[in-house]
C-alpha cells in the first residue's frame, strides 16, 4: 500500500508542470543567468585592482599589514592600490570618484554601492574579524598565564600559541584569490533556493491527500490506507523527487558553471538532505497553516522562499553583509542562510564548528515545524469539509 | 432485510447552524435509497458525517453492523464513494486514476487489472484511457468520477449527486451504470435533487430538507401521500370565465388554473377524470389542441410537505 502511494505521488508530482519548473528548471535558468552576470566581472572587474585610501595617522599596525600585503604588487592576486592619505584628502578622492572608498578608524566609507564596493567591504570586514580574534585569544592567553600565577609572560610564546589557534580555528581567506571567489555564495544561495523550494512539493502532496483541502484528498481518507502510510508514501515521494532536483543542480553548477563547493562530498550530502528537509517542512507548515487554495500556498511559498535567501545573499552579497552586521539574529533562524553558510563555512574554513551549526539549526528549524503541524497531519474528523 | 446503514438521531453543525438535524433512517442490503432534497438541504453533509469525515455533534452510525468510524478500516474497505465535486488527479491519465484508486482496496495487480476494464466497461471510458481529465467533456468526467469510486466492486455505494450538470446521453450511462451495480449485489445510496431520477432509479426515497427527513417511502408511496391523485393539462385558447366557473364544478376538481392558454386541473380522487373532461371539451363544442393526464410527480409532494419546490 505505502509503494502504491509512493509511486503514484511521484507520478503526480513529476507530471506537474508548475512544479517541476519551479524546483528543476527556475534554479538551472537562475544559475545560468548568475553565471553570464558573473563571468564579464571575472573578465573585466574581477582582474582590476580596486583604488582605495587609507586615511588618518593611528592605523593599527596589524590592520596595515593585512592590507599592505593585499596591496603589494608583488602579489599575484594584488587586489587593492592604496594610498595613505589625510581625512580631508581621502574625502575628497572619493568625492572625485578617483577611490572605490576609504578606511578610517578601520570603518569603510563609500558612496556607492556596487560590485567593488562589496569585494572592499567584505575584505576589510573579514580583516577586521581575524584582528579581532587573534586580540581577544592573545588577552585570554594572558589572563590564563596570570590566573596560572605566571607573571614573567613569555609574549613570543604566546604570539606563536595565537597563530597556531588561529589556524586551526580559522584559516581566513588572507591573500589566496579566494578572495575573489565571493560570487560563490550567491551560488551557494541557489542552492538554498532549490532545497527550500521543495517545500512546494511536499505542500503538494499533503493538498493531495488531506480531505481538508482537496476532492482527491476525501477520496484518498475514505479508503482503507491508514492516514499516516498515506502521508509518509507522499512526504517521501516529494522528498525523493527534491533531491533528484538538487542532484541536477548540483551536477550541473559544478561541471558547466564550475562552483566550487569544497571538496567532501559527505559533508555536501549531509548539508543538502538537511536543507532539503527545512523545505519539506516549510510545505507542510504552509500546506496545514495557510487556509487559501493551492495557488496562493505555490504564491506565499515563492515569496517565503525569496525573501529568504534575498537576506542570505542572493541578490548581491551586500545584503548578506549589511544583514550579518547589523541584524544577525535575523539570518540566525533563516534557513536561507543556513544553508548558504553551510556551504561557505564548509568552503572557506578547515574546521567544521560553523558548518555543523548551520547543519543543527537546519535540522531544529525542521522539527519545530513539523512538530508545529504534527495535530493537524493527525486529525481525523474535521469540523467542516 | 438485512440493514446495511444505521443512522441514528445523526445531528451536524457547522458553527452553531444545524445542517442536520436529527436525522434517523435505514439502509437495507440491496437496495437503491435515494436522498432527496433541494440543494442545501444537507445530503453531502449526512454522507459526510456517515463516512466519518465530518465531526458531528450526536448520533450513532453503524455500517454492517458495526460502529463506523476513522479507523474501522474493514468497514471502509468494503465502501466506495462518489462525492459531489469530481475528485481525480489531472495529472494522470483516465486509466491511472481509476489503476490508483482501486489499488487503495485491490493488491492483486492482475485482479486490480481486470476490475478496472470493468470498471471502463462499466461508465463506457473504453477508447478514454489514455486521456488526461482535462480533455473529456463533463459528462465524461464525471463517468470517471464515478469510475474512480466503484473499481474496487465494493459492497456498500455512495454517489452524491453524480450526475450535476451532465447530458442527457452521459446522464443515461450513469444511470443505466448503477443499476447494475445493484444488480451486481451492491446496496446504493443516491443523494440528488432531481426527482426523476429519483422516480426511475430509486427503491426507497427519503426527502429531506433543512436537515430534517419530512416523507420516507418508495415513489409509490410517496404519491400518495400527496392530495392531489391526478392532474389534467389542457391547451385551449380564450377560455371564458363562466366555463372555467363550470369546470370548477365538475366531479371530484379540486383546483383550476388558467393562464397563458393552459388549463391546469387538479383531482383529490378518481381515476380516468380525463374522459369527463373530454366530453364536457365535446357538448360545449370547445376546440382544444392537446390535453393530457399525469400523476402527481414528487415535486408536488415536496411542494404540499414544505410549501416550496423541490428545484428553485
Ligand atoms: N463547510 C461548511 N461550513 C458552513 N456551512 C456549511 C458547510 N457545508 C455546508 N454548509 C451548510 O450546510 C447546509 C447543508 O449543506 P449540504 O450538506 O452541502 O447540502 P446539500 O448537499 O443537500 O446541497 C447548507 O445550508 C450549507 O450552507
Ligand atoms: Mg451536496
Amino acid at each position: 500500500m505505502f509503494l502504491h502511494n509512493f509511486i503514484y505521488a511521484l507520478k503526480i508530482l513529476c507530471k506537474n508542470k508548475v512544479l517541476i519548473f519551479w524546483t528543476f528548471a527556475f534554479p538551472i535558468i537562475l544559475g545560468t543567468l548568475f553565471n553570464l552576470a558573473f563571468s564579464n566581472i571575472s573578465n573585466s572587474e574581477k582582474l582590476d585592482v580596486i583604488d582605495i585610501a587609507v586615511a588618518g595617522e593611528n592605523i593599527n599596525s596589524n590592520f596595515k599589514e593585512s592590507i599592505d600585503i593585499l596591496s603589494n604588487k608583488d602579489n599575484s592576486d594584488k587586489l587593492f592600490n592604496t594610498k595613505y592619505v589625510t581625512l580631508n584628502e581621502a574625502k575628497k578622492l572619493l568625492d572625485d570618484e578617483k577611490i572605490v572608498g576609504y578606511i578610517y578608524n578601520e570603518k569603510i566609507v563609500v558612496k556607492k554601492s556596487g560590485i567593488e564596493q562589496t569585494i572592499f567591504k567584505y575584505v576589510v570586514d573579514e580583516i577586521n574579524s581575524k584582528i579581532n580574534m587573534s586580540s581577544s585569544i592573545f588577552q585570554a592567553e594572558i589572563s590564563k598565564e596570570i590566573e596560572n600565577g605566571n607573571y614573567n609572560i613569555n609574549y613570543e610564546l604566546i604570539n606563536k600559541k595565537v597563530n597556531d589557534q588561529l589556524n586551526t580555528k580559522v584559516s581566513l581567506n588572507d591573500t589566496s584569490n579566494k578572495n575573489l571567489d565571493y560570487v560563490m555564495i550567491e551560488f551557494y544561495t541557489l542552492i538554498a533556493m532549490a532545497c527550500l523550494y521543495g517545500s512546494l512539493l511536499s505542500m503538494t502532496c499533503l493538498n493531495n491527500i488531506m480531505p481538508n483541502m482537496s476532492n482527491e484528498g476525501k477520496r484518498l481518507s475514505i479508503s482503507k490506507t491508514k492516514k499516516v502510510s498515506l502521508i509518509l508514501s507522499n512526504l517521501c515521494a516529494s522528498y525523493l523527487v527534491q533531491l533528484v532536483g538538487l542532484l541536477i543542480l548540483f551536477t550541473y553548477t559544478i561541471f558547466a558553471l564550475h562552483v566550487n563547493y569544497g571538496s567532501n562530498l559527505i559533508y555536501i550530502i549531509l548539508l543538502s538532505l538537511a536543507g532539503s528537509l527545512a523545505g519539506l517542512s516549510l510545505g507542510v507548515v504552509v500546506s496545514i497553516k495557510f487556509k487559501v487554495g493551492e495557488n496562493a500556498k505555490i504564491g506565499i511559498l515563492i515569496g517565503i522562499v525569496m525573501f529568504w535567501c534575498f537576506l542570505s545573499g542572493m541578490m548581491g552579497i551586500t545584503m548578506k553583509y549589511i544583514v550579518d552586521k547589523n541584524i544577525p539574529i535575523l539570518n540566525k533562524i533563516n534557513p536561507a542562510n543556513m544553508i548558504t553558510d553551510g556551504f561557505y563555512s564548509l568552503y572557506y574554513y578547515d574546521t567544521l564548528d560553523r558548518y555543523l551549526l548551520n547543519v543543527i539549526s537546519l535540522i531544529v528549524f525542521s522539527l519545530l515545524l513539523l512538530v508545529i503541524s504534527i495535530l493537524n497531519l493527525r486529525r481525523q474528523k474535521y469540523d467542516s469539509i | 432485510m438485512k440493514k446495511v446503514i444505521e443512522v441514528n438521531n445523526l445531528t451536524k453543525e457547522y458553527k452553531g447552524v444545524k445542517a442536520v438535524d436529527d436525522l434517523s433512517f435505514d439502509v437495507n442490503e440491496g437496495e437503491i435509497l435515494g436522498l432527496l432534497g433541494p440543494n442545501g438541504s444537507g445530503k453531502s453533509t449526512t454522507i459526510n458525517s456517515i463516512l466519518s469525515l465530518l465531526n458531528y455533534k450526536s448520533g450513532n452510525i453503524k455500517i454492517f453492523g458495526k460502529k463506523m468510524d476513522t479507523n474501522a478500516y474493514d468497514i471502509k474497505s468494503k465502501i466506495g464513494v462518489v462525492f459531489q465535486d469530481v475528485a481525480v488527479f489531472d495529472e494522470l491519465t483516465v486509466y491511472e486514476n481509476i489503476d490508483y484508486f482501486c489499488g487503495l482496496y485491490i493488491t492483486d495487480k492482475n485482479k486490480r487489472k481486470q476490475y478496472v476494464s470493468d470498471a471502463l466497461d462499466l461508465v463506457g471510458l473504453k477508447e478514454f484511457t489514455k486521456f488526461r481529465p482535462k480533455q473529456l467533456s463533463g459528462g465524461l468526467l464525471r463517468r470517471l468520477n464515478i469510475a474512480c469510486g466503484i473499481a474496487h466492486k465494493p459492497k456498500l455505494i455512495f454517489l452524491d449527486e453524480p450526475t450535476v450538470a451532465v447530458d442527457p446521453q452521459s446522464r443515461n450511462n450513469i444511470l443505466d451504470g448503477i443499476k447494475k451495480l445493484r444488480d451486481n449485489g451492491a446496496t446504493i445510496v443516491y443523494t440528488t435533487h432531481y426527482m426523476e431520477e429519483v422516480e426511475i432509479l430509486c427503491d426507497r426515497v427519503i426527502i429531506i430538507d433543512k436537515g430534517k427527513i419530512i416523507a420516507t417511502g418508495t415513489v409509490d408511496e410517496l404519491k400518495n401521500l400527496s392530495n392531489i391523485k391526478e392532474k389534467v393539462t389542457v391547451e385551449v385558447l380564450d377560455l371564458s370565465d363562466k366555463y372555467i366557473e363550470e369546470i370548477m364544478s365538475l366531479k371530484n376538481v379540486d383546483s383550476v388554473i388558467y393562464q397563458n392558454n393552459e388549463l391546469f386541473v387538479t383531482y383529490k380522487k378518481g381515476k380516468n377524470n380525463i374522459v369527463e373532461m373530454i366530453d364536457y371539451f365535446k357538448n360545449k363544442r370547445i376546440n382544444y389542441s392537446k390535453i393530457f393526464v399525469e400523476r402527481p410527480t414528487l415535486n408536488d409532494v415536496f411542494l404540499e410537505l414544505t410549501g416550496k419546490e423541490l428545484r428553485d
